[in-house]
């Protein structure tokens, strides 16, 4: 059931009229119930898949839980060595959590990378002429499994802390970890954050439906108007690449940034809107990333869920580990305390950058763009002393809008780049677009523009769509609340707004046959 | 807490610790800051921070700092 269906509109419908219909204390039921159903609509196999890591994380909380509960017990009795209780309790807590991790991610590994990482050591065993063939699994990759197992995970070290408590509630735990809208695009929601406003029996509340309805509207505008007439051309301009000179190639990305930004964006505004009608508000995945002015700020604006999971449960622990600390004091005795103190957040961000550009797929070029993006941070932390003379010698300050300019449009080509290597089918394919790139330039030709399936009207309505986009978006970035804005205006401007929106949806997508719901880019890692 | 208020003002010198209360909440400090300052914090008081420490209400002020510090000695 596709998200952009109107099949899925009245699954919605359905379900929220059931949500609000019964008593307080059974409405997780109905929520848990419809994500079970979503869910089992897409695959029986996968819905097992995700019943196992709801069980086997389950049992792993508890089993944390209880060896904090002993814990606490040795330490009422022993007064002497209470230091030595507390590690030998974090020892053994440790001893699970690494247990449970290890299978969470080894199932994702089996559905996701094990076909591709069995080639590629095939290809590498051939190149020392041994002869290694593995029959592919060909497994069905389960809906949004690449969320769900970051987001158990991320439950199950936050117990391990102490952080949170264990939900002992069966039931309740699974909706946490299946609850439908974050199926299909993210984000990647914190426990302590949604499992108190899945479990509270939310009161049906007007603002709700109103803002849940203007978000999936919103969203579905940025996938139809842009991200979707954009993936045709996006998709002939990196396959036939070596048909286009490099200035096509460079439009190519460039617009596969804007196709992929409407594309997750958008998917994430339909279903924290879809969320947000049961009173449900998901984590913030999206913050204008392209108005960054650094590829820090970039990546602190875009998959926001997921950039706040890999700090605080991959970073943080890297940077402030032991060996990490060794590390950095034996390269501030070599080398000096600069380089010292940056050593452990330098690497820490490069093995981060790897981790995301894994996340994206299986695939050297998904590993080249995570090293590219942990390269550049890693650069600008280790030459931030350099740059910040330079600024003070130039007298280049935050306050010159010139200088803000600069900055936007050196991050944006910082990322167009990175794009190559994100969406190019293979690393040699990236490589070879890059050198093609700066080798061929030109000539562009008065062609360019119309030479790779989108004709002078798609165009216009790109323009058209574009330029909304970017205007909203400026005016998001000036602190203008769109959506309250919008209440301020009489009746007739919020009618004629919504009314419009919605016609453009209803004739483009539902009355219109020729229409191809195109699949969300990131609905199946 | 005056040797704390010292090195903080080092670490960050941009960032006024004494009136802050939301350097985390509010985005004042970045994790290359939290991890550098971590840094200094276990040298000059002789304690071991972990990424469990790393929670907002141990570092969103110079006083949760200083108590995060001093359970830690005392552990």
């Amino acid at each position: 059931m596709s998200i952009n269906s109107a099949a899925f509109l009245l699954f919605l419908l359905v379900s929220a009229a059931a949500y609000y219909a019964v008593p307080k204390r059974w409405r997780y039921l109905v929520l848990l119930a419809a994500s079970g159903g979503f869910y089992l609509a897409y695959s029986l196999r996968a819905a097992c898949c995700l019943l196992f890591t709801i069980l086997f994380t389950y049992g792993a909380a508890q089993l944390l839980a209880a060896l904090h509960r002993r814990e606490r017990a040795e330490l009422d009795i022993e007064r002497e060595d209470r230091a030595g209780v507390k590690k030998r309790g974090k020892r053994r807590r440790r001893l699970v959590l690494t247990a449970a991790l290890v299978l969470n991610f080894a199932t994702l590994a089996l559905f996701k990378y094990l076909d591709s990482w069995m080639g590629t050591v095939g290809a590498f065993a051939g190149l020392f002429g041994v002869e290694l063939r593995f029959r592919p699994l060909n497994l069905l990759l389960p809906l949004g499994i690449s969320f769900y197992v970051f987001q158990t995970s991320g439950y199950l070290i936050d117990v391990y802390r102490g952080r949170t408590s264990a939900e002992k509630n069966l039931l309740k735990y699974a909706l946490f970890a299946a609850w439908f809208p974050q199926m299909i695009q993210g984000p990647i929601n914190r426990y302590d954050k949604l499992q108190p406003q899945l479990l509270a029996g939310n009161d049906f509340n007007a603002d709700n439906l109103k803002y849940g309805v203007q978000l999936m509207i919103w969203g579905m505008l940025k996938k139809v108007f842009l991200a979707d007439p954009l993936a045709g051309a996006v998709g002939e301009l990196y396959g036939n690449y070596g048909q286009y000179p490099g200035a096509a190639l460079f439009l190519g990305a460039a617009l596969y940034c804007v196709q992929l930004y409407c594309d997750f964006s958008g998917g994430t505004d339909l279903v924290r809107g879809a969320s947000q009608l049961f009173g449900v508000e998901m984590a913030e995945n999206f913050r204008r990333p392209y108005f960054a002015r650094s590829v820090d700020e970039f990546w602190r604006r875009w998959h926001i869920s997921l950039g706040e999971w890999m700090k605080d449960y991959l970073f943080y622990p890297l940077a402030l580990s032991g060996p990490m600390n060794r590390l950095g004091k034996r390269v501030k005795g070599s080398l000096g305390p600069h380089l010292g103190k940056l050593t452990g957040p330098c690497l820490s961000t490069l093995i981060v950058f790897l981790a995301v550009g894994i996340w994206q797929g299986p695939g050297f070029s998904n590993i080249a763009y995570g090293l590219w993006n942990g390269g550049l941070m890693s650069l600008a932390m280790l030459c931030a002393p350099l740059t910040g003379k330079v600024r003070e010698r130039l007298d280049l300050r935050d306050g010159k809008w010139w200088f803000r300019g600069f900055q936007t449009l050196r991050t944006l080509l910082l990322v167009i780049i990175g794009r190559y290597f994100s969406r190019a089918d293979s690393l040699r394919q990236a490589l070879g677009m890059l050198k093609r790139t700066v080798l061929h330039f030109g000539p562009a030709g008065p062609g360019l523009f119309t030479s790779f399936g989108l004709t002078g009207f798609d165009w216009l309505r790109l323009g058209i769509a574009g330029a909304v986009l970017l205007a909203v978006s400026v005016l998001q970035e000036r602190g203008t609340p769109i959506r309250k804005t919008l209440e301020r205006q009489r009746p007739a401007v919020q009618f004629g707004v919504l009314f419009i929106a919605v016609l453009l949806l209803v004739a483009c997508v539902y009355l219109n046959t020729d229409y191809t719901a195109i699949m969300y880019v990131y609905e199946n890692v | 807490m005056d040797k704390l208020m010292r090195l903080l003002a080092e670490s960050c010198p941009a960032i006024d610790f004494a009136g802050e209360t939301a350097l985390i909440d509010n985005g004042i400090l970045d994790s290359l800051d939290i991890v550098m300052l971590v840094g200094e914090l276990n040298d000059a008081f002789s304690i071991t921070i972990t990424a469990e420490d790393l929670v907002p209400e141990n570092f969103n002020s110079a006083e949760a700092i200083w108590a995060l510090v001093q359970r830690l000695q005392a552990e």
